[in-house]
């Protein structure tokens, strides 16, 4: 029997890009085939009955069919359109930072429902908390862990010898954390981006790596642990992807504008 | 598309396929198709198509004041004296102010951004046409800002960032309505279109 020509899934748009005169060329994550490059015809007009399910982080049930190179989404209906996120610019800002590394860790025909998962959690988070950082830094991190990329938080990975409580370094492309025998504070290898780790830091992302989202407690987290967080994982994140993520740039714009009134 | 991949094409007619080719949603068949009309077009109209283009480019410049295309700067629409000057409606692209003043029902002035903030795409605040806006609204003359970016996200995410810009004055900050299209249906829209629909509905 010929494989059904139509399918259902769930589906989060990524993005979105014009294509031709009236239509859409959709990035989607699914919950069952991963990442999804598909059509939504007609989706620029105003009459269409698809216009308004493909903003990015919008959740969708949809109906697909298959096309020759592309599928066309043929039905829509929302399931979540994250209203609250998108309130503010933060909020947005950083689902679409989410969005971002979803786009550049998702593969196409690979589903991976644990990531699809994650990714809806993380948005969700930063809708209770639009002022934390830290549903960021847990995506991150689980990011890393759903994909295979999960940094060695408990062992040299130099020696292999279980970490003591105390200074440790930190090697985005080495594979994780560091002891001082094997990599000494001073030494720099030349090229690498070896780092310091304060045992603060190694805490927190032990804390992050085993602890779900939602039972994470609202931590009082110093400056410097913070932006060493930050950067640990921003760093492991971009080695991994090989580019810049790019709304992190606007993200860092916005932490230094001042919390003026929105008036609408 | 590069010269070697059409051969059989005379070396004059292959770089004009190249160049129709790159043009936006012009692909290598309908690059060939305008290359092979262009052919067949009277001399007066091919050359005037060309001197068009030419033209454009040398004349075309951005309007000092709201940074709309203008062959003269300040373009007719800042000079024009019947129009409201307290009023700026703040568009992403020259397109739309042509799609505002198709209503005739805005008499103010208009400010194009010539995009929207896209942090996935890299595009920030420097890239647009912002700090002209923030200069203008430093006169003190407007009275009304009017947002009428695009409801998309995008579109959003600029309409936030001016209004966090902007600090509470005189100023009366607005954006376009948000809401059901005509000839559109309720029983499609979707949840947040239906729900900005109930936000703004007028008395009857």
């Amino acid at each position: 029997m010929a494989a059904p020509r139509t399918y259902r899934t769930e589906a989060l748009s990524l993005r979105k890009m014009p294509l031709g005169e009236a239509d859409i060329l959709l990035t989607l994550y699914t919950r069952d085939d991963g990442k999804l490059r598909a059509v939504a015809k007609g989706a620029r007009k105003t009459t269409s009955k698809l216009v308004g399910h493909f903003e990015p982080l919008t959740l969708n049930r949809l109906a697909l069919s298959k096309g020759r190179n592309l599928d066309i989404v043929t039905q829509a209906q929302v399931i979540d359109n994250f209203s609250t996120l998108k309130s503010s610019l933060t909020g947005l800002t950083q689902g679409l930072y989410i969005a971002e590394l979803l786009d550049g860790f998702g593969s196409e025909a690979n589903p991976n429902p644990e990531l699809y998962q994650l990714s809806l959690e993380a948005l969700r988070a930063v809708e209770r908390d639009l002022a934390s950082e830290m549903p960021l830094r847990f995506f991150e991190l689980h990011l890393l862990r759903v994909s295979g990329f999960m940094p060695e938080l408990y062992h040299c990975v130099e020696c292999r010898r279980t970490l003591e409580p105390g200074q440790h370094r930190f090697s985005p492309d080495g594979g994780g954390t560091l002891c001082l025998e094997c990599q000494p504070p001073e030494f720099q290898p030349p090229g690498a981006s070896v780092r310091n780790l304060s045992l603060s830091t190694l805490k927190v992302l032990r804390m992050l790596h085993r602890t779900p989202l939602p039972e994470i407690p609202d931590l009082k987290m110093g400056q410097p642990v913070a932006l060493e967080l930050k950067s640990v994982l921003g760093a492991t994140v971009r080695y991994w992807l090989d580019k810049e993520i790019r709304s992190n740039s606007f993200l860092e714009h916005l932490q230094h504008l001042p919390d003026s009134p929105v008036y609408f | 598309m590069t010269l070697d991949n059409i051969p059989s094409a005379a070396p004059s007619l292959a770089r004009l396929i190249q160049e129709l080719n790159r043009l936006p949603g012009i692909g290598p068949k309908s690059a060939q198709r305008l290359a092979y009309h262009i052919i067949r077009l009277p001399d007066q109209e091919a050359y005037d198509l060309a001197e068009a283009i030419g033209t454009v480019k040398q004349k075309i410049v951005f309007c000092q004041e709201c940074q709309n295309l203008t062959d003269s700067s300040p373009c007719s629409i800042c000079t024009n004296p019947q129009r409201h000057q307290d009023q700026i409606c703040v568009v992403e692209d020259p397109l739309d102010v042509l799609a505002l003043e198709r209503t005739h029902c805005y008499l103010g002035l208009y400010h194009v951004l010539h995009g929207v903030i896209s942090p996935m795409n890299g595009i920030g605040p420097d890239q647009l046409k912002l700090k002209e806006l923030f200069s203008r609204l430093s006169s003190g003359q407007v009275k009304e800002l009017i947002i009428a970016t695009n409801p998309t996200l995008e579109g959003e995410a600029t309409a936030m960032y001016i209004s966090r810009q902007l600090t509470p004055t005189d100023l009366t900050l607005t954006h376009l309505a948000r809401g059901l299209p005509v000839g559109g249906s309720l029983e499609y829209s979707d949840e947040l279109t239906l729900s900005r629909a109930f936000q703004g509905r007028q008395q009857v």
